[in-house]
This record gives structure tokens, C-alpha cells and sequence, in this order.
């Protein structure tokens, strides 16, 4: 079929991966980097530079009494991955990632699944849920510190009033803290994952539907083999993203908790930061931002490959 | 695409209706902190529906006027409430950082969905990872290179910050709108003898104006939101709406009418900017995954 002298439009589309390669010379003279240069000189100063200058810090420290920076070796990757206090921001940064991601994915998933109707209102419904973009993460941080005030917020008299909470404070109190700060998360970016999917969903062809309802599958049997599947790089693409910015998750814990009480919100990101700017260890705070863009990449080049995403 | 019973559809608007108040109630109650009288928003049990009005806090946050006496108010450090100069700052901010990304993405995602070369996969997926730097690892070496070039506290230093903080997503939603233009066209214009760059101006980019309106959106509400990158590079001179709000926590106690107005506030350009782009945000969103 390829060698067909004529080239009928499905024959362009079955090629049109290949299509580059096979494409008269002239086409292909036009070189990408000047397209690119721009951007390649914001990336190495803005990108490049601050990741080789973390590279060079992390093996100095700043020392006060000379206020000057001094080599110290591998004395801060020791320090690192001795470092009790940082293994337990890692976990906790783990654990927010995580535990948020599950439930942006579920709860945007099935909102999304809610949403996707044309029925008259269902179009105004999903503006609303666009609002929450739009509030800076650390005023939202703000709007939940006012909900989950140990007096008069709102949740906590709620929760006090169904006898869920006791009397203690859900911020101030090391196994609620965290949760508090995960549901400002959860509430700012789930209607993010719900616009991501009803995309998805809104594209997706009629077809195998009807005939999957003609031929008696249920609801559940068309989720689970047909929704799911043909969602499924949608889905790679929404974690991937999502996923990303969890892990370096800042604004939320510095403005309700900067950690606390104790260190049950300490994640790593605010870690990093209040080695750096509190303590004025310029050099530890590197080594544990480096050590956490380490983590990410790995774990993204593993998704990446596992979910065959491709650009 | 399933026929729903009558009694269903009611059902699922119902359900709908519910979950989308309660994702809107926050917000609802934070916009009834900004116009409530000051003493009711420390009330137990909290009031909800039966607030009095109170154009106070508005009026000290933005000189306008709701018919309260204007008086300004003063901080106890010796400032006030007035934000219009920073709403001010984070607009300049904002609308030049996202006219800064978009102008270099567009230029580079039209090469990588237009051009091809070896490693553009591996090369895509680092302009991905300069996303995964904690922004704490890129705050800290640029606050000694601005301090060095005296770029510390000015607009050029948060716009350069910010611009290359929404590039990495801006590249690969522009590239994602580029690559559903069909290359026929470009290849049929290049036979007729037309160069690359006149394509790129005429043809492709015009072609793709919804797509690079919903990602500067995009860059703009990211910009718009920051927080970490103002609160470090910045001191005196400029200050944007977020970190501005951090500082209405004060030692006399939080000034929550003044911070749920100026939040208020903020989102208003915001949220008329994101409803304006919405169709093709949402699809832009996916970054291409939904080609067959």
C-alpha cells in the first residue's frame, strides 16, 4: 500500500508517523535549533545553572563565624542519608503525594463521570468547579486555616457537632495535622483532574458504547472495559503532572502548619527550605533538594516508561 | 451516550448539584468573610447564611467605596491595608512573564511538533523535568545570582523566574495544539515556496490562536498564584497578592476580612480569563493525548 503511486488520505494517516522520514529534502533543510535557541538560553540560566550551582553547593557549607562558604567533601550527602529528620519529610512527603494523588484521581474521575452530560445546567456546574484554579494555593492554605480554626472554623464545628472530633484542634494535633493540609489540597486541585478527564471523556466516540449497551453489558462491565482503557493516557498524563507538583508541595504547609506540630507535616520541599534560610545551611539545604529531584526524576522516568507515554 | 431513565437524570442532577456546593462552599464562605461585619466572623457557632453585610474590609483593601466611612486603617507595623499598588505589581508581573513564556514556547513547541531529530523524546522529557526542581532548589541559586547582578527585588528578576517556571507546561501544551494543525498544510505552503518563519506567522500560529490563548491563560494563573518565588526574591519594592496576603497574619491577630477581600479580589481576573479560554483549556489540558 505504501508504494501506491497516489496517496489517498488513509494512507497518509497510516503513514503519517513515518511521513518525516519519507518527505522530499527540501522540507526537512529547516533546522529546529534557531525555533529552539530561545528557550535553550532560559533553560540553562534559569534551569541548568541553578541545578549545576546546587551540585556545587552541596559539597560547601556556609560557615557564620566566617561567612564565607567552605568546601566540606561528601560531608552533606552523609549528613543526608543519615539524617533521621530528613528520611521522615520523605516519607511524609510520600505520603501526602500519595494519599492526595489516589483521591484526586478517584474523586476527579468520578466527578468527571457526573459531569459529562449536556443536560441544561451541567455546563454552568463545570465552571464553578474551574474557581478553584484560580485562588493562589497560599490564600486557599489561608481559607482552610479560617475553616479548621481550632475555635470558630467552620469544619471544626462540624466535625465537633457529629462527634467526629474530639476537643482537640485538627491542626494542632500531629495525627489530624496533616490531613488538614491535604484536604486544602484536595479540595484546590480535584476539580483540575475532573477538567482533565471530562476532556477526556468528551472525546472519546459514541460508538463502542452503543453497541456495548446493545449487546447487554452493564454499566459497571463499560467502565471498567471500556471507559477506563480508552481514557487510560489521559489518566498517565494527569498523574504525571499532578504527581510532580505534589511531591514539591510548599505553599499549603508553609502558610497552615510550617510543619508542625512537631515535624508531622514536614515535607521535604519546606525541609529544604528552612535548612537554607532558618539555619542558613545554603549547602545541607541543596543536598536535600537535589536528593528530591533525584527521587522524582526516578520515579517519573519509571512512569514514563511503564505507561509508554511519548511526545 | 447511556439513555438514563427520567428518574435517573434527576437523580445524577441532584448528585451533581451537591457535589459541585460543596466544592463551591468554601469559596462561598470565604467571599461572605469579606463583606461580613468583622466581629461575626469569630462567632460560635459560625455563621453561615445569616451574616450582616459590611463593605469595611473591602474598601480598606481596595479604595473603593461601599458607603462605610473610609478611614484608613493602619497596620501595627506601620502599613496598611490599601493593596491596590500590589494588585498593581502582580498584574505587571503576570501579563509579562506569560507574554515572555508563550512568545518563546510557541516558537520552540512549533519546532518540536513541526521538525524532527534524534532524542526529541529524551529532549521533551527534560524540558519536563526542569519542572520537577523543587522550587526551592531554583529560588536559592538564583537569590545569589540576582543579588550579584542586582536583579533582587525588581520586576525583570520575577518575570525572568516566572516565565521559566510556566515554560516547561507552556512548551508541551502549545506542542500538543500544533501538532492537530495537519502538516499538509505546512508541506503544501513550503511547495509554493513559502519559508518557514512565514508559515509559522500566517499560517500555523494564526491556525492555533485558541490553544495559545488558553495556555497563556494557563501561565498567567500560574504566574498570578506563585508564592515561593516572591517570597524570596523579593523584598521591599514589589510584592504580589499572595505573599501580600501571608503578611495580614500579624502579631495583634490575622485580619481575615482584609485577606478574604483581597482574595476576593484576585480571582476576578482570573476566573474571567479562564471562562473566556475554557473549551480549549480543558482540551489543551490532556497535552494531546487524545489523538487516536
Amino acid at each position: 500500500m505504501s508504494d501506491s503511486p497516489v496517496k489517498t488520505p488513509a494512507d497518509r494517516s497510516h503513514a503519517s508517523s513515518t511521513y518525516i522520514v519519507r518527505a522530499p529534502k527540501f522540507m526537512l533543510s529547516d533546522h529546529a535549533l534557531p525555533w529552539l535557541a530561545p528557550m535553550l538560553a532560559i533553560l540553562l540560566v534559569f534551569a541548568l545553572y541553578p541545578f549545576f550551582y546546587n551540585v556545587w553547593l552541596s559539597f560547601h557549607e556556609f560557615v557564620p563565624r566566617k561567612r564565607t562558604l567552605e568546601f566540606v567533601g561528601t560531608e552533606n550527602w552523609q549528613k543526608l542519608f543519615a539524617d533521621s529528620r530528613m528520611w521522615g519529610a520523605l516519607g511524609i512527603t510520600l505520603l501526602y503525594t500519595g494519599f492526595c494523588l489516589i483521591v484526586q484521581l478517584i474523586l476527579g474521575l468520578g466527578i468527571a463521570l457526573l459531569l459529562d452530560s449536556d443536560d441544561p445546567g451541567f455546563g454552568f456546574l463545570r465552571g464553578v468547579l474551574t474557581l478553584t484554579l484560580v485562588i493562589p494555593p497560599a490564600i486557599t492554605g489561608m481559607m482552610f486555616l479560617l475553616l479548621e480554626d481550632a475555635q470558630f472554623g467552620v469544619f471544626t464545628y462540624a466535625l465537633q457537632q457529629l462527634g467526629v472530633l474530639g476537643t482537640s484542634p485538627i491542626l494542632g494535633n500531629t495525627s489530624t495535622a496533616l490531613l488538614g493540609v491535604m484536604v486544602a489540597d484536595i479540595w484546590q486541585w480535584t476539580p483540575f483532574m475532573v477538567l482533565i478527564f471530562l476532556a477526556g471523556l468528551r472525546a472519546m466516540p459514541t460508538e463502542p458504547f452503543e453497541s456495548a449497551v446493545i449487546d447487554g453489558a452493564s454499566s459497571w462491565q463499560i467502565f471498567m472495559r471500556l471507559t477506563l482503557p480508552m481514557l487510560g493516557k489521559v489518566i498517565a498524563i494527569a498523574v504525571l503532572i499532578r504527581g510532580i507538583d505534589l511531591f514539591r508541595t510548599f505553599d499549603y504547609v508553609y502558610v497552615m502548619t510550617s510543619g508542625g506540630p512537631g515535624t508531622s507535616t514536614y515535607t521535604l520541599s519546606l525541609y529544604a527550605w528552612q535548612q537554607t534560610f532558618s539555619f542558613i545551611k545554603w549547602g545541607y539545604g541543596a543536598t536535600i533538594s537535589l536528593f528530591s529531584l533525584l527521587v522524582i526524576l526516578v520515579v517519573a522516568n519509571v512512569f514514563v516508561a511503564m505507561t509508554k507515554l511519548r511526545w | 451516550m447511556l439513555t438514563l431513565s427520567p428518574t435517573q437524570r434527576v437523580l445524577r442532577a441532584l448528585a451533581a448539584w451537591l457535589v459541585v456546593a460543596i466544592f463551591a462552599f468554601p469559596i462561598y464562605y470565604w467571599f461572605t468573610i469579606a463583606f461580613r461585619v468583622e466581629r461575626e466572623i469569630f462567632e460560635i457557632p459560625p455563621l453561615i447564611f445569616d451574616w450582616t453585610f459590611s463593605g469595611k474590609s473591602f474598601e480598606e483593601v481596595f479604595g473603593i467605596s461601599f458607603g462605610y466611612d473610609s478611614s484608613q486603617t493602619t497596620l501595627a507595623g506601620g502599613g496598611n491595608f490599601y493593596m491596590m499598588p500590589r494588585l498593581w505589581d502582580s498584574i505587571v508581573v503576570a501579563v509579562c512573564s506569560t507574554a515572555l513564556a508563550i512568545s518563546i514556547a510557541t516558537f520552540a513547541s512549533y519546532a518540536l511538533s513541526r521538525m524532527r531529530f534524534a532524542g526529541q523524546h529524551h529532549f521533551v522529557f527534560w524540558i519536563l523535568s526542569t519542572r520537577m526542581m523543587p522550587p526551592v532548589a531554583v529560588a536559592i541559586p538564583m537569590f545569589f545570582i540576582y543579588k550579584q547582578f542586582g536583579l533582587l527585588d525588581t520586576y525583570t528578576g520575577i518575570i525572568l523566574v516566572h516565565a521559566l517556571m510556566n515554560l516547561p507546561l507552556a512548551v508541551l501544551l502549545l506542542k500538543s495544539f500544533f501538532d492537530d494543525i495537519p502538516m499538509e498544510i505546512d508541506e503544501a505552503a513550503l511547495i509554493d515556496g513559502a519559508s518557514r518563519w512565514l508559515i509559522f506567522r500566517k499560517i500555523v500560529a494564526p491556525m492555533a490562536i485558541g490553544g495559545i490563548a488558553a495556555t497563556a491563560v494557563l501561565c498567567f494563573i500560574f504566574s498570578w498564584t506563585e508564592f515561593l518565588f516572591v517570597l524570596t526574591l523579593t523584598q521591599t519594592s514589589l510584592k504580589t497578592v499572595p505573599v501580600v496576603a501571608s503578611t495580614f497574619v500579624t502579631s495583634t491577630g490575622t485580619a481575615w476580612g482584609n485577606m478574604a477581600a483581597l482574595g476576593v479580589g484576585a480571582m476576578v481576573p482570573a476566573f474571567i480569563f479562564i471562562l473566556m479560554v475554557q473549551k480549549n483549556l480543558v482540551r489543551g489540558l490532556t497535552l494531546g493525548s487524545l489523538k487516536q
